[in-house]
């Protein structure tokens, strides 16, 4: 399937797992981060105080996920394309820059470094 | 560090706002209203900046005022290279110059890159008119975020 239908399955599917898990759960969401596994992945989400999501999906057995996103944000994200003025905010990320730096980030995060080979 | 974010985003809105017109305002037309803006606050803000420093001997003491001190005040960094010809011609290098940092490191986005300097140029003119050197200044960007301004210093 495309992208664009990935990316509206995948909002789909976090907006009403948020709203199940808020309802049912008797803390309340910590920091914004949440995650579910199934036996083959595991999808893990970090919402921004700004609301913007930032999901990634790993295997079952990645550790760390919630430090590497937050690293994410704040390293990657807000550097390279908050205080870029040619990257519109609500438009698909186009800055090259972004994506070496993302690269970088994941590559050197200690989940990368222990994916079963 | 949250002080820095204040300018920059400030001077990105100026730049978008200067070429809000689309097709009706010309790239010239809004480099030279970015220039003036940035003329006027190197103009006051030499004279706030030195307030207790003496005469400077000549023009090259005046141009390492701007690399070091300037530079610090307003980027957090010097200028890495000066060079001159002695006749009036001085070229600022500055590796990592701090509004490009963030855009790209290459050549992506070049051709915009001219309209984050217009500001700077007019900074470092307005800056020199007031410590009494008239010039023309003018900058240029090969690779991001490395750029060059070019001081040439109106005399006679």
């Amino acid at each position: 399937m495309t992208k664009d239908e990935e990316a509206k399955l995948m909002y789909g599917m976090i907006f009403s797992m948020k709203s199940f898990v808020t309802k049912v759960s008797p803390v309340d969401l910590r920091e914004g981060y949440m995650s579910y596994a199934t036996n083959k992945y595991c999808l893990n989400l970090y919402e921004t105080p700004s609301k913007l999501k930032f999901v990634l999906n790993t295997d079952t057995h990645a550790q760390g996920i919630k430090e590497l996103l937050h690293q994410l944000y704040t390293q990657v994200y807000v550097e390279y394309v908050v205080f870029n003025p040619l990257c519109p905010l609500n438009k698909p990320i186009e800055s090259e820059l972004f994506a070496t730096k993302l690269d970088e980030v994941v590559k050197q995060s200690p989940a990368y470094a222990s994916r079963p080979a | 560090m949250a002080e820095e974010a204040v300018f920059d985003f400030i001077h990105m809105e100026a730049v978008s706002y200067v070429f809000q017109g689309g097709e009706k305002v010309s790239e010239d037309e809004a480099v030279s209203k970015l220039e003036h803006m940035g003329f006027a606050t190197g103009y006051r803000l030499v004279e706030r900046l030195t307030r207790e420093s003496g005469r400077y001997k000549d023009e090259l003491d005046i141009m390492k005022y701007i690399c070091k001190d300037l530079w610090v005040t307003v980027y957090k960094k010097q200028i890495d290279n000066l060079r001159t010809n002695h006749q009036g011609v001085y070229v600022l290098h500055d590796n990592r110059f701090r509004l490009l940092t963030h855009m790209a490191n290459g050549k992506q986005y070049l051709q915009y890159a001219p309209r984050y300097l217009a500001f700077t140029c007019g900074l470092v003119r307005g800056c020199l008119a007031n410590l009494g050197v008239t010039c023309v200044v003018t900058a240029e960007v090969t690779h991001l975020p490395a750029c060059k301004f070019q001081i040439q210093v109106q005399r006679g």
